[in-house]
């Protein structure tokens, strides 16, 4: 079903009812999971995604010692057969979900003192339960929180959302507004682009676009981006804060 | 699970503090491309880019197929990347490796997504009918920046390549040989091109078609797809440290002048091929008096 | 080192439990009653995708998501025949195919294809198809029907034999699954009402009580100490079972009382005989012993002071009593589907 975006230029109200620059509620639980070394539920918008973590432990798969100087961090995405409008089961050696995987543990690789943990893995599994958009950014914030819970240490938390064009490439350039956090409907039609931040000053870890573009309109989408990814840190921060007050007063 | 051998410590070290002084072990420019060259085969549709030691070799090939019931208008394009150990003793036969994986998608989604190739124009009769054209791209030799080099191949290679001629009439279609009619160029929408950017140091040094020796010292990489009318294809940043918002953009514009290299490169080399094709149409190719090889 | 190398328990250990297991009554490491489940933690209707969804949370910290899927699908016909009155049915009976039910499971670290998840994609297959009564009410006319994807996730690594959970979610998923309402005639393309306030549940309820007047069966996993039955066993227990059997138990539509539709027995893991054993103390294959010596073997392993793995397989009277604790009025069974009722969403 095509999106109509046509209406967008009469009230600058999008499909879902949402301004240019605003998020799609975003809710995120911590500790989800007793099982598991760290877990999070995260949500945006109708994207929801549970993450744990397990590790850093020896490494599961034989074949002798690891010899490496750092951790390894292994990711596995694994996309419910549930999760979209029809159901669809997704092999995992999906080209799609290895490149996420890869994206994913590359940006924490960085992210993580993994030099703390020599010989050893952490692996992070995310299980996508439904998806509206923005897959790959619910990924990365599920991965902090759960990160986060698992006690491993980081420079900082990676923030991540979308950012999207009103126009496809083909109109004219002039009036195409940057949107923020597109949701399944608009990123089926709109070009858009995923983008995963650390530190709060504008320091990009994740930047993927898969979506033709015209030049002159990335630098908005980017700095929207920027603008976006701060306020999905704010309340990433926000969620681990509560989570942190309540373990404190549950002692 | 054999692995390329990493650099020693020294050798690392001394690259990177080479590239501090602004200096590249080969002498080349920060933003400068090894020789780019670019072959032609005997057949449509094959081409061999060679950029500095790395070799790639792209081949077209078309069947006619059944189009898929849930896209009746549109033929059918795939591409397949095979990273053998004639490249490097890192690959292995016949097992997909992160490097093949990344690369695959990569080139799906530079020349697929981007709609580089006009699938429609593929269509013979609708629901019935199609042209499959399948494009395998095949690295011979491994020095660094395969992205940039498999993609100027496939690339060239699709422009290159020429679809025999169909004539339908009601249900029949009859496909004419290469001899029968002159064979049709594909429809290309736009030419993208792959350039990959590696940064050191957190985006402080930035350098072009890295070799294999930079790659393995360099921080993290920015791929960008761009064709020469500046419209982006295609970024991806898998991780790695953090770079600044604006070096991203300014990697942009640093490619979309090499892209606009690139591309003068394979429209040069085309019409150089064109020209040694063209004897004067098939009357003149055919005629008894044609000249002959000597030797 | 003891034969049976996958658990991490020590021959003491196993010893000890299996001793305080025996005992009349038994004593649980985690003191519960014989028939007593673990806490856990469910709610259901969760993915606003799925037309039914739940997720249970058992105290040990598993955690399993079930999402139910259903697409309206052509009923095959065969040789393009419309299959009428000729084939001897009756007009108006409603018949379904097992192939419409359709049960996956992922369990992370395995492969789609491993034992465990087919295993366990079966035996809860076989349980939910078992009466019938499901794959008929998928039905929508005779050219059309639902075809049901039941998807479970195992979110966590499986700690301890994950039957339960999983039957469990599947169970409460099942039981809030929806089916838009039909608005088109019966044979009709099939064209449904919108409006999700509307439809109808796939176990139908009952409209003054919203209690579903049919349930889908539960699978339980009850284990056998001696003379002793566990119900819900932790991975622990399981590593000192004599025998372990999965029992499905549905509600019978005619006396309201529960009636078993599948039992199977699940090897215990201590019959997983590690490389390097003996073949006379093998105790999977028998080491090829007629069931006399085998007998023998069994009274001097019963003298032993160290544990050892269960020969033999579980005497009748035990699954009789088993099927019993599950089914009777009052029983462990309809504990569960009670504890289940008060489950919202």
């Amino acid at each position: 079903m095509p999106l109509d975006s046509s209406t967008y230029a009469l009230a600058h109200l999008r499909v879902d009812g949402r301004r240019w620059k605003e998020l799609r509620r975003i809710h995120g639980q911590m500790s989800t999971q007793a099982a598991a070394d760290g877990s999070s539920y995260f949500e945006m918008g109708n994207t929801k995604i549970i993450c744990t973590v397990l590790g850093p432990r020896q490494p599961t798969k034989s074949g002798g010692r690891d010899q490496s100087r750092e951790a390894i961090i292994e990711v596995e995405i694994g996309v419910a057969g549930f999760s979209g409008m029809d159901r669809k089961k997704r092999s995992r050696n999906d080209k799609r979900t290895q490149e996420m995987q890869y994206t994913i543990s590359s940006a924490f690789a960085s992210t993580v003192f993994t030099s703390q943990y020599p010989h050893s893995t952490i692996t992070i599994v995310l299980h996508v339960l439904s998806q509206d958009g923005a897959l790959l950014a619910a990924c990365i914030n599920a991965a902090t929180l759960a990160l986060i819970d698992a006690g491993v240490p980081m420079q900082d938390y990676i923030a991540a959302c979308t950012t999207g064009s009103t126009a496809s490439y083909a109109s004219n350039d002039e009036d195409a507004d940057p949107l923020l956090d597109l949701n399944g409907m608009e990123e089926l039609e709109l070009p858009f682009l995923t983008m995963g931040t650390s530190g709060g000053e504008d320091k990009v870890n994740v930047l993927v676009m898969e979506t033709r573009i015209q030049m002159p309109r990335l630098e908005a989408m980017v700095s929207v981006g920027l603008d976006g990814c701060k306020q999905v840190r704010n309340i990433l921060d926000g969620i681990v804060r509560e989570h942190g007050k309540k373990l404190l007063s549950s002692r | 699970m054999p692995r390329e051998a990493d650099p020693s410590n020294n050798e690392r070290e001394f690259v990177l503090s080479a590239l501090r002084e602004n200096v590249r072990l080969d002498g080349r420019a920060f933003d400068q491309f090894r020789d780019v060259d670019l072959a032609f085969g005997e057949e449509y549709g094959a081409a061999d880019v060679r950029i500095g030691k790395t070799r790639v070799m792209v081949k077209i090939s078309a069947e006619v197929v059944t189009p898929y019931a849930d896209r009746k208008f549109d033929g059918i394009f795939t591409i397949s990347t095979e990273l053998s150990p004639i490249a490097s003793p890192a690959f292995e036969v016949g097992r997909q490796d992160q490097t093949e994986i990344l690369l695959s998608r990569l080139l799906e989604k530079t020349i697929r997504r981007s709609g580089a190739l006009d699938t429609e124009s593929l269509c013979i009769i609708a629901g019935q009918k199609c042209f499959h054209i399948r494009a395998d791209v095949h690295v011979l030799d491994y020095d660094g920046n395969i992205a940039d080099a498999s993609c100027l191949a496939l690339v060239a290679a699709l422009m290159h390549f020429r679809r025999p001629d169909v004539e339908v009439h009601g249900e029949d279609v009859t496909v004419f040989g290469l001899r029968e009619r002159e064979p049709i160029k594909l429809q290309m929408q736009h030419q993208p091109f792959c350039i990959t950017t590696s940064y050191f140091d957190g985006g402080e040094v930035m350098l072009h078609d890295a070799s294999l020796l930079e790659e393995q010292c360099r921080e993290g990489e920015v791929i960008i797809s761009i064709n020469r009318f500046g419209e982006v294809c295609q970024i991806s940043k898998y991780g790695g440290p953090p770079i600044d918002g604006l070096s991203i953009l300014t990697c942009t514009n640093m490619a979309l002048e090499k892209a606009k290299m690139l591309d003068k490169v394979v429209k040069a080399k085309l019409e150089e091929d064109e020209k040694k094709r063209d004897k004067g149409g098939l009357m003149a190719e055919l005629r008894a008096d044609n000249e002959r090889e000597q030797g | 080192m003891a034969p049976y190398t996958n658990i991490p328990l020590s021959p003491a250990e196993l010893s000890y439990l299996h001793t305080s297991l025996a005992q009349d009554p038994p004593i649980r490491p985690d003191g519960r009653s014989p028939t007593q489940f673990r806490p856990l933690v469910a709610e259901t209707d969760i993915l606003p995708s799925a037309n039914g969804s739940a997720r249970i949370c058992f105290a040990d910290g598993t955690e399993a998501v079930v999402g139910v899927k259903a697409e309206v699908e052509r009923t095959g016909r065969k040789g393009g025949l419309v299959r009428g009155k000729e084939d001897g049915e009756v007009e108006g009976e409603e018949r379904g195919e097992d192939g419409w039910l359709d049960v996956s499971i992922e369990i992370p670290g395995t492969r789609d294809d491993d034992a465990l998840p087919v295993f366990l994609a079966a035996m809860l297959t076989e349980a939910l198809l078992a009466d019938g009564e499901l794959k008929g009410r998928l039905v929508i006319g005779r050219v059309w029907h639902w075809r049901l994807f039941v998807d479970i996730l195992l979110l966590s690594q499986p700690l301890s034999y994950p039957l339960p959970l999983l039957s469990l979610t599947t169970h409460l998923a099942l039981l809030s699954t929806r089916l838009p309402a039909l608005i088109s005639q019966k044979d009709e393309d099939p064209l449904f009402n919108d409006d999700w306030e509307a439809s109808t549940h796939l176990f139908p309820r009952q409209p003054t009580t919203n209690e579903p007047e049919t349930k889908p069966p539960i699978t339980l996993l009850v284990m056998t100490v001696g003379t002793n039955i566990l119900f819900d066993p932790s991975s622990d227990e399981i590593a000192v079972a004599d025998a372990i059997v999965a029992i499905s138990a549905t509600e019978d539509s005619k006396d309201g009382g529960l009636k078993m539709v599948a039992l199977r027995t699940v090897d215990p893991p201590s019959r997983l005989t590690s490389a390097g054993v003996p073949t006379q103390a093998n105790t999977t294959a028998g080491g090829g012993l007629s069931a006399e010596e085998t007998l023998k073997l069994r009274e001097k392993d019963a003298g032993a002071t160290v544990w050892r793995p269960p020969r033999g397989g579980v005497s009748r009277t035990v699954l009789g009593r088993m099927i019993k604790k599950v089914v009777e009025k009052g029983g462990v069974g309809e504990e569960v589907l009670e504890g289940l009722r008060g489950v919202k969403s």
